[in-house]
């Protein structure tokens, strides 16, 4: 599928000139290849259904017992936490599964069809390769957690009051602020996965085996968690990129706690750099066969 | 060959670049400044002349007492304190200011906002993931939510001006109001037979330059090595306090700024409602005002059992309070908080931290100090 890619860029470049259509071009083609696959809609499907569960138990149970995933206790309030809480859910395991399929599919996919040689043959530089790899993925960590956060907040819509919301400062902030902060938050998650995206694409330069690829990109994203909770590796904790996930909290607060987000997006900046350097050696330096 | 290896140039540099900017910004936070020099009693004045009521800033506060973490008991206790207060809410201390919290926030590491304006307005966020602990205080009114189990308690203090936060007790005022330097002259005085003050190198805390007054017992036989704090330069504000078990170089207990504006925050942030569906509790501060006093080490204690007035044995960095416990003893120990944090010892049961120590005799004393249990050991057999 990817050598449509390869005649559509070809097409942009007679009409728009050689350099720049072609970054756009291809990076276009490759969102169209990504967003056009039945598998990357059924994962959308399945993030889409975190909320939608949540929101539905909650209705037929009427509440709970304070226990489970935050903000679950405030849903029968007020439906717009339905969002945020299935983020909370779906940020340690169902986001970072879906972006490491995503990203370690990124060039292994390619190898196991075969066309990836075909996609250098033409005039793809293996840089702009691995960096329009590297934004389609971005763009699909973007989709998915949008997904989360606007089917969660449509299926509240639909079951529950919705009205100003309490923040976790104990101040109440109107509808329209509240959908601007679940924005914010959905950028902030996003940013947060962006080292792992860049995490999956190194591994996906190293094999040929797509689903290698991607399950050794989730196991990452386990045992970086893992780490963070043991007390042992204390000292490891800012370092590991999934150690801002949850703080999206900060930006419920009154006034908005900016610190997180700026060292989140600094700290994911330092994995894209790595390890888009990383992949860069190897997949320069690699042999293409297939 | 020699092509593809200088395609693993960058590959080698941008992690070795992104290193040395992660080591070189670790620094460049604990560079000291260099600032005119002064003596111990200058500093003190400038903290006495200080006049700094309004800021917002950020607190850090980290323990390592060589306590076990209890941040995840304490959030079990937490949720299940919202059904035990409805029914207990006669005598206990109310909701989120028991001892397990108390304890809570002895361990582990806190980051807190703090606002401040004027001294009858503060509002003080500890910052918990997914969730806040807010004490706000506007005027004469008193507000502690808990967002974890969306409860509130509400007081009125008795008079505004009492409630000074962060303010020395001013119980005896004199009649001509001592200048600050006076009043370090009189501290110096005063702390001089059991403790040495000293300045430190000059250090940078929030990014702002500070003294470095450093405390020093004189005696031995305290588990205290020393105690730092950092006093801003320009404004004599107290930004950082260190305190340093006897013999460790990283400090037990600090706390201090992170961040620090001296301009006013806004005053919306001290207009607070509960929100909807919150838990809300009066509590009338008039009848157990000193109740929050001693919120010491022995705060285990004071949540389960009424104490009694303490006694103090010794002076100085070695005293010990000892205390007698009239409740019921076995509503303590069976608590599986305690079992947690204390060891038992010939003659009842210690809690020994890098800094304190607290022992429970059998027959119902409480002893705690800043010495090692086998002080209190000694005392209580007296």
């Amino acid at each position: 599928m990817s050598s449509e890619s390869v005649l559509g860029t070809g097409s942009n470049a007679t009409e728009r000139g050689p350099r720049r259509a072609l970054g756009w071009g291809f990076f276009l083609s490759e969102l169209a290849v990504l967003f056009r696959r039945r598998r990357t809609w059924a994962m959308l499907a399945a993030l889409a259904a975190v909320p939608i569960l949540i929101a539905v138990a909650i209705r037929l149970t009427d509440g709970g017992d304070g226990r489970g995933p935050a903000f679950l206790d405030r849903i029968t309030q007020n439906g717009l936490f339905v969002g945020l809480s299935a983020l909370a859910v779906a940020i340690p395991l169902f986001l970072p599964l879906t972006v490491g399929v995503v990203a370690g599919d990124s060039v292994a996919g390619e190898a196991s069809t075969g066309t990836l040689r075909y996609l250098l043959v033409s005039p793809v530089g293996r840089i702009r390769l691995l960096i329009v790899k590297f934004a389609a993925a971005a763009v699909f960590c973007l989709a998915a957690t949008l997904t989360v956060t606007v089917a969660g907040i449509l299926i509240g819509l639909a079951l529950f009051p919705v009205g100003p919301v309490a923040l976790i400062s104990g101040d109440t902030v109107s509808v329209a602020e509240s959908l601007l902060r679940s924005l914010l938050i959905a950028i902030y998650v996003t940013l947060g996965l962006l080292g792992l995206a860049a995490i999956g694409l190194f591994i996906s330069t190293l094999t040929d085996a797509p689903v290698g690829a991607m399950a050794a990109t989730v196991v990452v994203s386990i045992v970086a968690q893992v780490l963070g909770q043991l007390s042992q590796t204390e000292w490891l904790h800012p370092w590991l990129f999934s150690y801002y996930w949850l703080d999206f909290g900060d930006l419920l607060r009154q006034p908005i706690e900016w610190s997180s987000f700026g060292a989140n997006a600094l700290l994911q900046l330092a994995y894209v750099a790595v390890f888009g350097a990383l992949a860069y050696g190897r997949f320069a330096t690699k042999d293409v066969l297939s | 060959m020699t092509r593809s290896w200088q395609r693993w140039i960058p590959a080698v540099a941008v992690p070795a670049v992104v290193a040395v900017v992660a080591v070189v910004g670790g620094v460049a936070t604990t560079a000291s400044a260099d600032l005119p020099d002064k003596t111990p009693q200058e500093v003190l004045a400038l903290v006495g002349a200080s006049d700094v009521t309004s800021f917002s800033g950020t607190l850090f506060q980290s323990s390592d007492l060589g306590l076990p973490d209890l941040s995840s008991i304490s959030g079990a206790s937490g949720s299940s304190g919202s059904s035990g207060s409805s029914s207990s809410s006669d005598s206990d201390a109310a909701g989120t200011f028991d001892a397990t919290s108390a304890l809570e926030l002895l361990t582990g590491s806190h980051t807190a906002r703090v606002y401040a304006d004027g001294t009858d307005k503060l509002r003080v966020q500890v910052l918990d993931q997914l969730a806040e602990r807010d004490v706000v205080l506007n005027g004469s009114e008193l507000w502690v939510y808990d967002s974890s189990d969306s409860s509130a308690v509400h007081s009125t203090l008795p008079a505004p001006g009492d409630a000074a936060p962060g303010e020395a007790a001013s119980g005896d005022v004199p009649t001509t109001i001592p200048t600050p330097d006076e009043l370090a002259t009189q501290f110096l005085a005063a702390v001089d037979p059991s403790t040495d003050v000293s300045l430190g190198a000059d250090t940078s805390v929030a990014g702002r330059s500070a003294y470095d007054l450093v405390l020093t017992p004189r005696t031995d036989a305290t588990l205290v090595g020393s105690v730092s704090i950092a006093v801003d330069a320009e404004t004599g504000m107290p930004l950082q306090v260190e305190v340093f078990a006897r013999g460790d170089s990283s400090p037990a207990f600090e706390v201090g700024f992170t961040d620090l504006s001296l301009d006013a925050p806004s005053a919306s942030l001290f207009d607070f409602t509960p929100p909807a569906g919150t838990d809300v509790t009066e509590k009338d501060l008039s009848a157990e005002g000193h109740d929050a006093t001693d919120a010491g080490p022995g705060a285990p204690a004071s949540g389960a059992a009424d104490a009694a007035e303490p006694t103090v044995t010794g002076e100085g960095w070695d005293a010990i309070v000892e205390t007698t416990i009239s409740g019921d003893l076995s509503a303590l120990t069976s608590n599986p908080l305690f079992a947690q944090v204390a060891t038992p010892v010939a003659g009842g049961s210690a809690l020994q931290t890098t800094l304190v120590s607290v022992l429970l005799t059998d027959d119902g004393r409480l002893l705690a100090g800043a010495v090692p249990v086998s002080a209190l050991q000694a005392a209580a057999a007296q």
